[in-house]
């Protein structure tokens, strides 16, 4: 039943998808340019069949209906209900249809609220990608497959009798949701990623539309500007819930691997962060409307590169769902959306100049234009390091994989740029900067950073790097601070220009939680500690200041699945214990898979981190690694902010800022 | 209308392609690694020595040793092809690694590492490994990578078992 109303609406939904096409299509020829109300409905009617569609898999998921062959993959009896339900994303079918459905449902959105997709061919441009997907999803990877049994008793996965005699088979019980996915990090990790990558379809189909009607560059950004924040920040809440969870469960602590999965999943962010500052001036002051159509166009495009890498199994990675029928069609629809980019993109460059022209090193726009180059700098050495090891097995038939060495050693430098570049634009004027004016505003950032790298220097680490990456967070800190208050203490009403000018405060907050981040990478890569050892009942092992030791093993029968084993450890500082810390293994004998399940004590200076290397319940010793992450935590108070003030910035119009604008260039000619 | 060459503009984008140019090359040479099968890796060994490389292979069950106090560990793989389209001809990753393993005359290597036992290492499971052979013909690795292929595929058993 569940499977017929589950299939019908997605069939029904893609046939009104393609009764859209030839609608749209029609109408084009005619030279109407407006979507039409009947195309309206049949979009909204068609995702109501398609969110219908969805809620039937999830049905069967929840009442574990293994006649259904995701259902076998990804469900067993054990899984609790909401597991059940995000199993939705746990496997290929279903997130590549779960994928579909967020692309109709970003669709849908646009056309209801107007102010974007207002013709027909950015709706068509947006209906091929859907219809794309919906396609694939249909036809080369169906999450409505059901289990057949032959009649020699061998069984098939098929939607329809593969052959004469074929019966349903349900007997098949499922191994459930591979258990290092299970974790609130993991489940909301790839929605909001998804949402990310939909929410720039839009974008992507208005700037092709519009290069197709009129193509002078101009009105564009102010539309897309909420799409394109909105997209922004769920791209970096996806990535930043995807590093955590790497952190909290995978039981090594690491944070970032530079798995090509990740790295695909950074470039699209790098892009559109450089989009967010060349869009911003385009906004105040009419320039750099070629750059932002190309950025607008290779964010999406890479963002299907990203699915690509990965969906396709081109490359080895922890996240590869494996080989796939779904590379090829991947490929040449990514290269017929990127020809037609170009195409686009180079017939109307004459009409979008803007006449710009390069003036001064250290003005405002060249700062911009600098942060620009180096995120998309960055955003080429991640591509680089994805590309060499297919290239030089297309060239040389030998693959040469690049490991993360090269990534740290190319990145690093350009971090570095990026956090004095964040550190010196506040300070410079709007257009034309004047030096003494800079020395002057630069004075206290100045000695807070200095005497906060002193402090590092004292407490933390004698290491240059560290003392050095110090300096430049607390620089930057500083300065944004203390712009802040410059710019507050001159007008009357402070809040109320705070509130005026969220976008410019949302962007300061961005910054902050981008300093606050590499504050965190400082204290994990160059100021960790780390000891392990084999201990029994009453031993005590120390690192830095405290002391671990361990009490005793617990064994926890109460999961049908899964045996808990915890070691119970006692945190000591000097005298006194401050935690108990539960380090421990989730044994899944039915999968002969365990997770490591750390027990940690967190902290605003860091985290102590205990991973259960290994246990002896007869022999009662346990061997544990421990770890001090100093100062980790701020990667994930920062990445809070970046969300948070991309958020704050969204909430407002931009053009308030001549404000300040005004009285920064009367401050300046005084 | 002809617009004179803004010389700014030139020798900034200059300056920027060279130092991105260096920092992708130096980068680039002092990171690489070969990425290899057993078989090539066995019949090359004697050039290979010491140079850093990463492979793939089975991983054969009973062969995995760990010590927790030292964090010694070693383990053998089996060969299987590198290339993705063959293993889908063969009828995919789960079916070539249980093939790997239950074959003696698959060629193997011994894989020793120093650090955490990763959770999926177990048999069947793909390793995707860095290091270097050793003058012996062991791998050193330097960072291990698991994948089950089992993890995200449901895989139907040919025979209902009663």
């Amino acid at each position: 039943m569940m499977f017929y109303l589950g299939l019908g609406g997605f069939a029904l939904a893609g046939l009104l998808m393609l009764v859209c096409l030839v609608l749209t299509i029609w109408q084009l020829s005619h030279k109407q340019h407006e979507i039409s109300t009947t195309v309206r409905f049949l979009t909204n009617l068609g995702f109501g069949l398609h969110t219908l569609s969805v809620l039937a898999l999830l049905f069967m998921q929840v009442n574990q209906d293994y006649s259904n062959a995701y259902v076998v993959g990804v469900i067993n009896p054990a899984l609790p209900t909401y597991l059940r339900l995000t199993a939705l994303w746990g496997g290929q079918a279903g997130s590549l249809f779960f994928w579909s459905w967020i692309i109709n449902l970003c669709l849908v959105i646009a056309l209801n609220r107007r102010h974007i997709l207002r013709d027909n061919w950015g709706y068509l441009f947006a209906l091929v990608n859907l219809i794309f997907f919906s396609g694939i999803s249909m036809f080369l990877e169906n999450p409505f497959s059901r289990v057949w049994q032959l009649t020699d008793r061998s069984l098939a996965e098929s939607l329809f009798s593969p052959a004469a005699g074929a019966t349903v088979y349900s007997g098949l019980i499922g191994r459930g949701l591979n258990p290092l996915l299970r974790h609130w990090g993991m489940i909301i990790h790839p929605p909001l990623l998804y949402i990310g990558f939909g929410a720039f379809l839009l974008p992507f189909a208005e700037t092709l539309s519009h290069l197709v009607v009129k193509g002078d560059g101009d009105d564009l950004i102010a539309a897309l500007r909420p799409w394109l924040l909105v997209a922004w920040i769920f791209l970096t809440a996806g990535i930043a819930l995807g590093s955590w969870w790497s952190y909290d469960v995978l039981g090594w602590g690491g944070y970032w691997a530079w798995d090509p999965v990740e790295t695909s999943s950074l470039i699209p962010w790098l892009v559109s962060t450089g989009l967010l500052h060349s869009m911003f001036l385009q906004q105040k002051k009419d320039i750099f409307k070629r750059i932002n159509v190309i950025l607008i166009l290779s964010s999406y495009l890479l963002i299907i590169f990203s699915i690509l890498m990965t969906r396709a199994g081109l490359i080895s990675s922890v996240h590869a769902f494996g080989e796939s029928s779904i590379s090829i069609p991947l490929v040449v629809f990514l290269l017929v959306f990127l020809a037609l980019s170009v195409a686009l993109v180079v017939w109307r460059w004459q009409k979008m100049d803007s006449g710009w022209e390069f003036q001064s090193w250290f003005s405002r726009d060249s700062l911009f234009l600098y942060t620009l180059v180096i995120l998309m700098a960055i955003a080429l050495v991640c591509l680089w390091g994805l590309l060499y090891p297919l290239a030089s097995r297309a060239f040389s038939g030998v693959e040469i994989t690049l490991d993360r060495g090269f990534y740290d050693r190319a990145v690093t430098p350009l971090l570095v740029l990026l956090a004095l570049l964040m550190a010196v634009c506040p300070l410079v004027g709007w257009s034309v900067a004047s030096l003494k004016k800079l020395g002057e505003r630069a004075l206290i950032p100045l000695v807070v950073a200095t005497l906060a790298a002193v402090a590092a220097w004292l407490w933390l680490s004698k290491s240059w790097v560290a003392v050095l990456s110090i300096f430049i967070v607390a620089l930057g800190l500083a300065v944004l601070i203390a712009t802040t208050v410059r710019d507050l203490r001159k007008v009357e009403k402070p809040l109320g220009t705070f509130w005026k000018m969220r976008s410019r405060y949302g962007a300061f907050l961005v910054h902050s939680g981008i300093l606050l981040i590499m504050l965190g990478i400082v204290g994990v890569e160059g100021l960790s500690q780390s000891i392990q050892g084999t201990l029994v009942p009453g031993d005590k092992m120390p690192l830095g200041e405290f002391g671990v030791e361990f009490v005793e093993l617990t064994e926890n029968y109460e999961s049908p699945e899964y045996l808990s084993v915890r070691a119970q450890i006692d945190l000591w500082r000097g005298d006194e214990i401050v935690a108990r810390l539960t380090p421990g293994q989730d044994v899944y004998e039915s999968r002969s898979q365990y997770v490591s399940i750390p027990g940690k004590r967190s902290t605003l200076a860091g985290d102590f981190y205990t991973i259960m290397l290994d246990y002896d319940a007869m022999m009662g010793y346990v061997s544990i690694q421990a770890t001090i992450n100093p100062l980790v935590n701020f990667m994930w108070i920062g990445s809070l902010f970046l969300c948070l003030g991309a958020a704050f910035s969204l909430s407002s119009p931009i053009v308030l800022e001549q404000a300040v604008r005004k009285e920064d260039e009367q401050s300046d000619a005084d | 209308m002809k617009k004179k060459p803004n010389y700014k503009l030139i020798i900034g984008a200059i300056v920027i392609v060279a130092a991105l140019g260096y920092l992708l090359i130096s980068a680039t040479r002092s990171n690489t690694q070969y990425f290899m099968t057993v078989d090539e890796l066995i019949s090359q060994k004697s050039e290979l020595e010491g140079q850093k490389l990463r492979m793939s292979g089975a991983v054969v069950g009973e062969s995995i040793q760990y010590d927790p106090a030292t964090l010694d560990l070693s383990f053998v793989v089996a060969q299987i092809p590198g290339d993705h389209r063959l293993i889908a001809e063969m009828g995919g990753m789960a079916k070539v690694l249980a093939e790997a393993v239950a074959n003696p005359n698959a060629a193997r290597m011994t894989i020793h590492y120093t650090g955490v036992k990763p959770d999926l290492l177990k048999d069947e499971a793909q390793a995707i490994v860095t290091g270097s052979l050793d003058a012996e013909g062991v791998f050193q690795a330097t960072e291990l990578l698991m994948k089950c292929p089992s993890k995200y595929e449901s895989i139907l058993p040919d025979q209902v078992e009663d």
